[in-house]
């Protein structure tokens, strides 16, 4: 067990290393530097030449890369190419605030996903099941920047209930962000709750069906019973996986959201920073959340696997 | 006390007759009358007993004005300049929509756009407009209680002479040489060159006076001598102004003013129509159709003098031929250009960066002539027309489109346009004054400031590389003339010889929409920097 661990965690070592190196490339092929993109019209001859040469960026790719992933390794992010400001200080309170989305998000999204889908998939093509998995296809096939604007005019701008976007600045604490968060939680959660809904459907479906249940309803056992006792513990196996992906899509993946409704966290702090070419804080950005991915699906597995004995071996069986 | 009464004089202007599609001609007839000379702002006797004689009424008709503060006035920024954000006026980081409401310039434009006191009571040149002498208002103090004095003008404007700041401010004003006091009141300014027009430079939105010694704090306490003060700075979130009960001008209307950073131009909409911020002033054509038959919000059309246009480089083939360069801009039909890329929201040009509403701007006509184009260019040599190739990036949403729209219009005169995207990254540097026909996009600028900066032969950014030793010697000639008439003539002259001349298509001006709650009242219908905050009121 303890190996299979250790081996694991080389595994994402190393995704994140490779990860880390692809960022850094794709920051190097793009046209221009910060240099340009920040000098707009200015960016001629000594000028020019003054900015790189302050921003260390005459030394060739691979010592700027060495640097840079040895100083991360550390902690040490560096600092941001616009204003000069300690990045990890900088990211530190945008993480919180994506955090606090994620988890509201999570709190609403994760409870009525998995009752949901338990209820489509015990009352399989009956009408409650048609519709919540209609549903279900809907909220996952509109972009969330389409569900987000329909939500934003429908309870903002014609009935008024609630606040468009946030206002509240990245430093403030987390009770601040209310009611200006519901909003987003609630477009996050709908596309959330869609992709394991249809996950906890099938399985359920898939668990009724098996043979074992079947056994158990041949030998008299209440069916309430079966559901709680001997069919959901099952089922919902495949639920820790997608709620680890939806997670990490949570961090990642809510650039969108934020910039929708200017919320304060990682993801648009990674688009103005893209549009400042501040590309030292864009890799940092990226970097964060590559790990994030690969921590969480790594803590996943090791969830699953201590749920499922079967996948404690070392080696697959031939 | 003449210019506190020049401005009364605009209310009672606006407030009898209002401001419409036309009022802005109005007030220009009006303001032929009495409006200060450019060159010596006291004004003649005769139009004082007027002008007193209105202001009588008009402070009657203005005197609610001066009730007490109350509500809070809400608006965006875009937060571009992301972490060097500043309140430092002339710095690259200053966040305009907060130093327009906490600090004053000497000079700024009054509702007609000439140079109307604000600091400075009245100026005056000597004969060859190389010295100028200007009287600084009675009785203004900074935020901070000290007293405003010609030591602070000296201060302010030398910080923005001083090559070390590398304040993007300095070209505006690079033609002065000394600032002197010649008493605590009086302050002289010597030019290296005659320059007539000072009072325009000076009227320069980043141009504002600060505290003696305070350049190194400036940029996060922001404080001026404006009607609004700094409670708290926050560039990214929420900053907080409270009123200036001291403002020289009369008290605020408005209690407090939050300036919130929102980058995104989506999300200023989004807040705008839900109520959550009282004005957006980067409303498109395509967003302004949500604002109509709504009572909540009205709409203002400003027109500005930005510009976007096709640069033609006029030292490579074929632009070097004057017959070609005639050729490509004769093409363009601009009125559809306007309605087709800016949905009607903009207006023709000729050519000429200089602004519609500018003093100086040329009254040019330059219709769509397919067949001249056609003789022109087979005169030149291209009897089977020309291909060219047009840069345009994203980096400018509207650049592609009208790209397009030329390609079609060019097509009937044999001219093939192929339109060619370049990367948004690095278009500055190494596409625009690169190839040989490229986009561009330039923000209003005076008409000397924008003919000396893009057009003259010495130019650092004469982006088409236009070579006219008439052009500069009608520009020189413009800054030595005192009289204003035969400035005018001088820079008209001027602009119909770029028409004739120049290698860069400007087909039209863009016309500023501002999305503006009806909670807000007494917004003056004027471009950004003329906008007097102390007069406006909110609704609770």
């Amino acid at each position: 067990m303890l190996q299979m661990f250790l081996r694991r965690l080389f595994l994402g070592a190393i995704t994140v290393a490779i990860v880390s190196m692809i960022i850094f490339a794709g920051v190097e092929i793009l046209p221009g530097d910060a240099c340009t993109a920040f000098l707009e019209r200015e960016a001629q001859g000594r000028v020019l030449e003054n900015c790189r040469e302050e921003l260390d960026l005459n030394r060739p790719a691979v010592v700027r890369y060495l640097d840079w992933a040895s100083d991360a390794l550390r902690g040490d992010l560096g600092v941001s190419a616009n204003g000069q400001r300690s990045i990890a200080e900088m990211v530190g309170a945008r993480l919180q605030n994506s955090l606090l989305l994620a988890a509201c998000a999570l709190i609403v999204g994760v409870p009525t996903a998995i009752f949901l889908g338990v209820v489509s998939g015990l009352w399989r093509d009956r009408p409650v099941d048609l519709v919540l998995s209609t549903g279900a296809i809907f909220a996952m096939t509109i972009p969330e920047f389409v569900s987000a604007t329909v939500l934003i005019l429908v309870f903002s701008v014609w009935l008024g209930w609630l606040p468009g976007i946030v206002l509240t600045s990245a430093n403030a604490p987390a009770s601040e962000f209310f009611p200006e968060i519901i909003l987003p939680v609630v477009v996050l959660a709908m596309v959330m709750t869609a992709h394991i809904l249809r996950t906890v459907r099938s399985s359920v479906i898939e668990v009724m069906n098996s043979d074992y249940v079947q056994m158990a309803t041949l030998k008299g056992v209440p069916y309430w019973r079966m559901v709680f006792r001997h069919a959901l513990p099952n089922a919902l196996l495949p639920a820790i996986n997608v709620v680890a992906l939806t997670i990490a899509w949570l961090l990642g993946g809510v650039v969108v959201i934020e910039v929708v409704f200017n919320y304060p966290g990682l993801g648009r702090m990674m688009i103005d920073a893209i549009s400042d070419r501040d590309l030292p804080v864009v890799q940092a950005i990226a970097l964060i959340v590559a790990t994030v991915y690969v921590g969480v699906n790594l803590t996943a597995d090791l969830l699953t696997m201590v749920a499922n004995p079967r996948l404690r071996t070392l080696y697959t069986r031939k | 006390m003449i210019s506190t009464i020049d401005e009364v004089f605009c209310i009672h202007d606006r407030l009898s007759f209002g401001l419409t599609e036309n009022g802005t001609d109005k007030n220009n007839r009006l303001f032929g009358l009495a409006a200060p000379d450019p060159i010596k702002c006291r004004t003649r006797e005769e139009d004082m007993k007027r002008i007193i004689a209105l202001a009588t009424a008009a402070v009657l008709l203005a005197s609610p004005m001066a009730m007490a503060q109350s509500g809070t006035f809400r608006q965006a920024h875009e937060y571009g300049f992301g972490a060097q954000s500043s309140l430092d006026p002339i710095s690259n980081g200053r966040i305009f929509q907060i130093t327009e409401k906490i600090m004053s310039r000497l000079v700024r434009p009054g509702l007609d756009g000439r140079p109307s006191p604000d600091l400075a009571t009245e100026w005056s040149a000597n004969e060859d407009a190389t010295v100028w002498t200007l009287s600084l208002r009675d009785g203004v103090t900074f935020h901070d209680g000290s007293t405003f004095e010609a030591a602070d003008v000296l201060y302010s404007l030398n910080r923005v002479l001083d090559p070390e700041m590398d304040s993007p401010a300095r070209s505006a004003i690079a033609m002065i040489e000394a600032v002197e006091a010649l008493d605590d009141m009086t302050v002289q300014i010597t030019l290296d060159t005659p320059f007539a027009d000072l009072p325009l430079q000076l009227m320069d939105y980043r141009l504002r006076m600060i505290p003696e010694g305070s350049g190194d704090t400036i940029a996060t306490t922001g404080i001026g001598t404006g009607p609004f003060m700094v409670e708290t700075f926050d560039a990214e979130g929420t900053t907080v102004l409270v009123a200036n009960p001291d403002y020289w001008e009369g008290a605020p209307g408005v209690a407090r003013m939050e300036i919130i950073g929102i980058p995104d131009g989506q999300a200023r909409l989004q807040a705008l129509l839900g109520g959550q911020i009282d004005m957006e002033r980067g409303i498109t054509a395509q967003q302004s159709v949500m604002f109509q038959n709504s009572d909540r919000f009205t709409i203002q059309e400003i027109p500005t003098g930005n510009w976007r246009g096709l640069v033609f480089r006029t030292d490579v083939e074929p632009f070097n031929d004057l017959r070609v360069r005639q050729a490509v801009r004769m093409v363009a039909d601009r009125q559809e250009l306007v309605d087709l890329v800016l949905g009607g929201g903009g207006i023709v040009a000729c050519d000429t960066p200089v602004e519609p509403n500018d003093q100086y701007r040329a009254d040019l006509s330059c219709p769509q002539d397919i067949e001249g184009a056609r003789a022109l260019l087979a005169e030149a040599g291209y009897p089977d027309g020309i291909d060219i190739d047009v840069h345009v990036a994203t980096l400018e949403p509207t650049w592609p489109t009208l790209a397009v729209a030329y390609q079609q219009q060019a097509a009937a005169a044999g001219i093939r346009v192929n339109v060619v995207q370049a990367p948004t990254d690095g278009y500055w540097s190494e596409v625009w004054m690169h190839e040989d026909v490229s986009a561009t996009r330039w923000n209003e600028r005076p008409a000397d400031q924008a003919l000396h900066e893009i057009y003259l032969s010495t130019a650092r950014w004469n982006e088409s590389f236009y070579q006219d030793e008439a052009f500069d010697a009608l520009l020189a000639a413009a800054r030595r003339e005192l009289d204003f008439e035969a400035r005018r003539a001088l820079y008209v002259q001027a602009q119909e010889h770029l028409q004739e001349t120049a290698g860069t298509l400007i087909p039209y001006h863009v016309t500023r929409l501002v999305g503006v709650s009806s909670r807000v009242h007494n917004l003056d219908e004027v471009k950004n920097d003329a906008v007097r905050w102390h007069l406006i009121t909110v609704d609770e």
